[in-house]
């Protein structure tokens, strides 16, 4: 089951990366949500505590609902255009994503002949951070890089279930809360950003040199 | 539990408080009274009067008391100035910044306390990434368009660096497998009691993870950048906040990683990183300040010159490293008063441009003497306590097995040296054409006592040498296993 979801997980990262609309990358990141929440719902099927389920249903809500919804409304208050606008050909884009992503997959392959490690959800989580980071360097508008950023977390997460590491809950929704309030405070500084510079891309940030 | 509520819980009260309290004079005499016992507080568990007891997650050894009485002793004078220069702001636009200063002042102080006081990896990256929250609006206190976009590029490379830091913590998890610690919770005690069993490539590679996100946040090189944006657009205090006492809790993380690997075989491995890591920002420091022309850029500069030759120091180990620890002391002192001169030189010239300022010294003469001080201060000129620290470092350097590295590291110093006293007494002596003949006299401000004191102190301290932080110090030495 656990591979079964990093699959569908891997899947949402082609997406990302074909992808031009802005709508698409919403799409995604509610997708990758869900994923998540199913991920950690799923042990508790068999053996079903009210305390194990607050953090699943945490992240239904902050990543499914709320920071979709609240990038949403960035982009309708901000009349942002509907195209991510990246800076290098999208065909070269997706073939550097397939690559990284062989790589990534051969190199944990490897890497669990040494330590045990669940391969897919490992190798899937990882690829999300290095396509987070892509979409962060290759596009230019600034509310993709926030969902960049999102993606990244993501994978973060997805990691830190392949790793098996459990922190305690209070941790746990500590940095669900933090990654809410930066995205937040991103939303925030989009707004003041579009009302004091011309545009919302990253070339528009040149004023700060040496 | 009195000591949990003066740390953590006294300041996030206020901080709600000041959200709905408008009055600014009641604001700041609630947060100076917080800053006051905070203050009172960790010097008294740092003399070893008081017997900390806090809740799990949560603990004190000789690493976090020092690191905790450097943040209180920063936040305490710049709450102290707060309010005298909140009421004469650099710009007029300022006004809605304001409101929420004492509010994200507040909820500083408690996630840098809970950082410094956390004794699990999970809790310190919590409020370490907390601390970046709060003060990335701060960032934005003049509303203008450098300062947003410096905001922006902090807030978002310190969140891609600390998400970084957070997938180093992983591996941690992934490095314990097979050992006893297996599955269990990641206490910084218990992974350094058992530093010996864990699988050093997990460890190796959590360091780098560790070391290069944070770094991001501590201003080392070639991360540096968002930092030193955020430090020169910040208001006077902020930047002195974040110079004196934010980049050393973003070092605390990286000195608990370094103090489980110091006991295993990738200590080495770990040196060369902190030591190329800190001759890189040196050098970044060393190169940009030749063609600096903003002099709070330039400070900013000096903060990563510093802190690189902090870790240097840590990298490096033995006597160095305690005189790394020295020098974050002294660091974060002359820091604040370097920052609050320079935040006046700022208010009386409208310009952060060194080509603006001229003859500081006959139109501001208080403020110009303090300010040259806090630099004779800084760039190591004895008797001020950085030169004592440096000397420790150079020593034990010189006594390390990287002995050359000496040379290369006092050519950088000395060039800093030279281009940052060449912008400095331009700013302080060159006549302007268009000044007039008879200045208004500078009054006496707050601001210029706080910078008094803090020198004095910067100077006690390293002339008296109090036996209190000298054991404090070997007792670190001591926890991470360096022989002096």
């Amino acid at each position: 089951m656990e591979n079964v979801l990093s699959i569908l997980f891997c899947l949402s990262l082609f997406y990302v990366s074909l992808t031009l609309r802005v709508k698409g990358y919403i799409a995604v990141l509610r997708s990758q949500g869900i994923i998540l929440a199913i991920l950690l719902l799923y042990p508790f099927i068999y053996d079903f505590s009210v305390y194990g389920v607050i953090i699943p249903l945490t992240i239904l809500i902050i990543k499914v609902f709320f920071i979709p919804r609240y990038i949403n409304k960035i982009i309708l208050d901000l009349d942002i255009k509907r195209q991510v606008e990246p800076t290098i050909q999208q065909m070269t884009f997706l073939p550097l994503v397939i690559a990284s992503m062989i790589l990534i997959f051969l190199a944990t392959h490897i890497i669990s002949l040494i330590t045990k490690i669940d391969v897919i959800p490992f190798a899937s989580g990882f690829s999300a951070i290095v396509v987070g980071i892509y979409i962060m360097i290759f596009r230019k508008k600034l509310i993709v890089h926030v969902v960049g950023f999102l993606i990244m977390e993501n994978g973060i997460f997805l990691f830190g279930t392949a790793v098996a590491s459990e922190l305690p809950m209070m941790i746990e929704l500590g940095v669900l809360l933090d990654v809410f309030v930066v995205v937040f405070l991103m939303g925030i500084a989009l707004n003041k950003i579009r009302s004091s510079f011309e545009g919302i891309e990253v070339t528009q940030l040149g004023r700060l040199k040496d | 539990m009195i000591e949990f509520l003066v740390f953590i819980g006294l300041p996030l009260l206020l901080a709600v408080f000041c959200y709905f309290m408008q009055d600014m004079i009641v604001q700041f005499g609630l947060t100076l009274l917080a800053a006051f016992s905070h203050i009172c507080l960790s010097a008294l568990v740092f003399f070893g009067f008081y017997e900390a007891n806090l809740p799990v997650f949560f603990g004190l050894d000789a690493l976090s008391k020092l690191f905790l009485l450097i943040l209180s002793n920063v936040y305490f004078w710049v709450t102290l100035v707060s309010y005298s220069y909140l009421k004469k702001p650099v710009m007029p636009k300022a006004e809605e910044g304001k409101k929420f200063y004492f509010m994200l002042l507040n909820f500083y102080l408690a996630s840098n306390s809970a950082a410094i006081l956390s004794s699990h990896f999970g809790m310190y990256w919590v409020a370490a990434e907390a601390t970046t929250l709060s003060v990335a609006p701060l960032i934005y206190f003049y509303r203008n368009e450098e300062a947003l976009e410096a905001m922006w590029k902090y807030l978002f490379l310190v969140s891609v660096g600390i998400a970084f830091a957070f997938i180093g913590i992983l591996l941690l998890t992934l490095s314990a497998e097979g050992t006893p610690l297996e599955g269990r919770q990641l206490f910084f005690a218990d992974f350094v009691k058992n530093a010996g069993v864990l699988n050093p490539i997990w460890l190796k590679a959590s360091f780098i993870f560790i070391f290069v996100g944070l770094s991001t946040k501590i201003g080392i090189a070639p991360m540096h950048s968002g930092d030193v944006d955020a430090t020169s657009n910040a208001p006077a205090p902020i930047a002195a906040l974040m110079s004196g006492s934010l980049r050393i809790t973003a070092l605390l993380g990286v000195m608990r990683i370094l103090q489980i690997i110091s006991g295993t075989s990738c200590y080495e491995f770990a040196r060369v990183i902190l030591i190329t890591g800190a001759l890189l920002s040196i050098f970044a420091a060393f190169v940009s300040m030749f063609r600096i022309n903003n002099y709070k850029r330039m400070l900013a500069y000096s903060s990563v010159e510093h802190l690189g030759i902090i870790t240097l120091g840590l990298g490096v180990g033995g006597l160095a490293f305690a005189g790394a620890l020295f020098h974050a002391v002294y660091n974060s002192i002359a820091k604040v008063v370097l920052f609050l001169t320079a935040g006046n030189i700022h208010r009386r010239y409208k310009s952060r441009q060194v080509d603006h300022v001229k003859s500081a010294l006959t139109s501001m003469p208080k403020t110009s003497w303090l300010f040259m001080l806090a630099f004779l201060a800084i760039s190591g000129i004895p008797p001020f306590g950085i030169f004592f620290s440096e000397l420790k470092i150079f020593e034990g350097m010189l006594f390390s097995d990287v002995p050359a590295l000496l040379v290369l590291l006092m050519f950088f110093l000395l060039f800093i040296f030279i281009n940052m006293g060449r912008i400095i007494f331009s700013m302080l002596y060159k006549k302007g054409s268009d000044e007039p003949a008879l200045p208004e006299p500078e009054r006496w401000e707050s601001n210029h006592a706080v910078a008094i004191i803090l020198l004095i102190i910067l100077t006690a301290i390293a002339v008296f040498s109090p036996d209190v932080l000298y054991q404090n110090i070997i007792d670190i030495t001591k926890d991470f296993g360096i022989r002096l």
